[in-house]
């Protein structure tokens, strides 16, 4: 997840719009737990991203959220008992354990829930970062006044996920010119991660000190940043904060009711 | 030692002695060293000799960052490095290129990374649309200017790294390696580019490996070894010292292997039509090779010429999208990675891309284990003792020295008895012992049958250690044939100049 360089309307947008924007969408998505409004949500974050012509993007992540949902699916009905019991797991014409594992409404609600409110969260939050170049994020940070040390963690987390899944990827491949297997069974698995893992972590520590020196000569502690190009707001910063107003309004009015 | 008569001191270093945090012995001792406004200082000398550590001692970094024990005085612009409150307010005056170019690029953008800098410095938006413009067409980087910078070839990185320190406009700039990677063009830009600054009154630190190009605009050299600085060369002396050339090593480049030509043996690699795109774009673009048992090729090119790309078909890391490749007559487009790894073996760049196990022996065996190789003893030490490593198998592979790791890099993968090794960059970041070391290895497997393919930007040592030169360009070879005779060699560096005569000359007087 990183900047991709395209003239679309996310990327016309100003940074603090979609900043609002993805801050909206979480805390909505937060604060509730009704599986129609989070549908709701996270439809009108891929509408929005249709609108602006990312979408391409977003579906990049559905693979990570389908495992995720399973992932979750099958905690909650291993875990939770609540409402209307849809079937078992456990067929009861089994002999002696038939009928155990039911599995409930309220665990599949749940596991939805969870599911859309992450989906909405993960679209809106990828939409901010592939349309926003980061120093354009660290500026109007600055201008909220956040604190420089929370900035900078912030771009460094930007910068390290594409570098991560980069070195990541050159050690799988050197690893597997040497004829690597990752394992099988559990226990093979996990010590088939070590020739990949103890690389990845000495090579980004050390590169962590000279990314942190490097931001330390370029002076972003400084704390005086003059943007190189005007970062003023537009018509489209207009009509976007509208439409964030008119899905809140949207939402309000139905928790209201 | 003082700066060139005449000149105002920028940085000086007196007496300076640093030992690591957990060292026993100091890593600097006793450095005594002094650069004047618009001098340029070229520091060399073998691996390990202190020279990344004196780049950070001059720039303030030790004192402010790192543990261990400094002494003696180091002042930028007149003013002790312990009176500056912190490396920000040291970064308005010393710019820094790192010799890790990837760990210095932040941004998404190569733009992006440059402009971030200027927006720090409370420079007027036209002095900064001049700045970066300036900066990114001197280093040759404004076709890369949407491009993300972790997608860039090592060469490419290197350029935006340096573009991005040099647009700050410091006083001072210290470059640690900072040509490594680049060809004999961008070195050129590179070199030009300092000059000019030097000109203007910029201070310059440079630290190298290899002679070259940067070396011939300085005005002053100095040979570090072991922390001490051993010897300074004037700029009179500097075109006839001839201990300079290879200070490493006392002036002498170890002899090239003796060659063997090939027989009539089949191809042990064989490519036909080869085609490779990413996304859409080519970077092979439709080429044929054959490599014969018991020769050395090397595949030299520019930064992003397609040339790892083509070596990354031989053990199947790519797949061809068009055309055939054959290794000791496998389909490499269709054999699985892990077998193919019995016949190819391919050595990264960089060794710290593969070191992970407990112990020197370990790191060996991991790849015989792999293969099922019954017996593992007997080959491991044979590798090490090929790359002479055999006393530090019991050693943690992190903790040797950087030319250590390299030929550790070569032994696990000789281990491994592959018909074919292949070695991306085999000798960057190593001095020419070091390199001398590396390439007597690669003779001896030669003459025991393996061919070997090494990519490098290094047109001299393709020259020096192959039997026949493969030269692409844009993703195509325009060149394969013997190595030349002449130097520089007319047709393999039609657009390169070739490795820069070492002469003091070049340097136009301030």
């Amino acid at each position: 997840m990183q900047y991709v360089t395209r003239e679309s309307a996310f990327h016309r947008l100003h940074p603090l719009t979609k900043l609002i924007f993805a801050a909206v969408v979480v805390a909505l998505a937060v604060l509730t737990s009704d599986t129609v409004m989070l549908a709701v949500l996270a439809g009108a974050v891929v509408a929005a991203a249709i609108a602006g012509g990312l979408a391409r993007d977003l579906l990049r992540q559905v693979p990570l959220l389908l495992s995720l949902a399973v992932s979750l699916l099958a905690l909650t009905v291993l875990t939770i008992r609540s409402g209307e019991i849809l079937c078992y797991l456990v067929p009861p014409s089994v002999p002696v354990i038939g009928g155990s594992l039911p599995v409930t409404a309220g665990a599949i609600d749940l596991a939805l829930a969870m599911s859309l409110r992450f989906a909405a969260m993960l679209f809106a939050f990828q939409l901010l970062v592939i349309s926003t170049q980061p120093r354009d994020l660290v500026h109007v940070m600055d201008r909220l006044r956040m604190p420089v040390d929370y900035t900078l963690m912030f771009l460094i987390a930007l910068r390290f996920i594409p570098s991560l899944q980069l070195e990541g990827k050159r050690i799988h491949e050197a690893q597997l010119a040497r004829a690597y297997n990752p394992g099988k069974g559990l226990a093979g698995k996990i010590r088939g991660l070590f020739p990949i893992i103890i690389p990845l972590v000495s090579n980004s520590l050390g590169k962590a000190t000279v990314l942190g020196l490097t931001i330390d000569l370029r002076g972003y502690r400084s704390g005086r940043r003059t943007p190189m190009r005007d970062l003023a707001p537009g018509r489209a910063d207009v009509a976007g904060i509208c439409c964030m107003g008119l899905l809140v309004a949207g939402y309000l009015a139905v928790l209201v009711v | 030692m003082s700066p060139e008569i005449g000149r105002e001191t920028a940085l000086s270093l007196e007496g300076v002695s640093y030992t690591y945090p957990g060292s026993g012995t100091p890593a600097l001792d006793g450095i005594d060293l002094a650069l004047g406004k618009g001098e340029i200082v070229f520091v060399t000398g073998p691996t390990g000799a202190g020279k990344t550590t004196l780049c950070l001692a001059a720039s303030g970094i030790l004192h402010h960052e790192y543990g261990g024990t400094l002494e003696g005085e180091i002042a930028i612009l007149g003013k002790s490095v312990r009176d500056y409150r912190s490396m920000g307010e040291i970064g308005r005056h010393v710019g820094v290129v790192f010799d890790d170019a990837d760990a210095q690029l932040i941004f998404t953008t190569v733009e992006e990374e440059i402009a971030s800098g200027l927006e720090n410095l409370g420079l007027s938006r036209e002095e900064m649309q001049r700045r970066l413009r300036e900066v990114m067409e001197a280093t040759g980087i404004v076709d890369l200017a949407d491009r993300a910078p972790h997608t860039l070839s090592g060469g490419q990185k290197q350029r935006v790294a340096i573009a991005a320190t040099i647009a700050l406009g410091t006083e001072i700039l210290i470059l640690d390696e900072p040509t490594a990677e680049l060809d004999v063009e961008a070195t050129g830009a590179v070199s030009a580019l300092l000059r000019r600054l030097s000109g203007e009154g910029t201070a310059v630190l440079i630290v190298e490996q290899k002679l070259g190009e940067l070396a011939a605009i300085a005005d002053r050299m100095v040979v570090v070894e072991d922390g001490a600085i051993v010897r300074e060369v004037l700029p009179a002396q500097m075109a006839e010292d001839a201990c300079l050339k290879h200070p490493a090593d006392g002036g002498a480049r170890p002899p090239a292997p003796a060659a063997t030509p090939p027989g009539d043996a089949p191809p042990v690699i064989s490519i036909r039509g080869l085609v490779h795109r990413y996304d859409g774009v080519a970077a092979v673009r439709g080429l044929d090779l054959d490599v014969a048992p018991g020769e050395i090729v090397a595949v030299v090119g520019e930064n992003g010429s397609g040339k790892t790309t083509l070596v990354k078909h031989f053990n199947g890391l790519l797949r061809p999208t068009e055309g055939t490749v054959t290794v000791d007559g496998l389909d490499a487009a269709t054999v699985p990675i892990a077998e193919l790894a019995r016949h190819v073996g391919l050595v990264f760049q960089n060794p710290d891309t593969m070191l992970f196990a407990e112990t020197v022996e370990d790191e060996v065996a991991f790849g015989l284990k792999n293969i099922g190789s019954g017996d593992i003893g007997q080959p491991v030490d044979a590798a090490l003792r090929e790359v002479g490593l055999l006393h530090r198998k019991a050693a943690y592979p992190r903790s040797l020295s950087r030319g250590e790791r390299q030929r550790l890099a070569i032994a696990c993968v000789i281990a491994m008895k592959p018909n074919v090794i292949v070695l991306d960059e085999p000798t960057t970041g190593l001095d020419a012992r070091e390199s001398g070391r590396v390439m007597e290895i690669l003779g001896r497997l030669r003459q025991d049958g393996h061919a070997i393919v090494m990519v490098t930007h290094d047109m001299l040592l393709g020259e020096e250690y192959a039997d026949r030169i493969v030269r692409m360009e844009q993703g195509r070879i325009v060149y394969d044939g013997r190595t030349c005779e002449e130097e520089p060699c007319p047709r393999l560096c039609s657009t390169s100049p070739g490795r820069a005569p070492f002469t003091a000359s070049t340097r136009s007087p301030n």
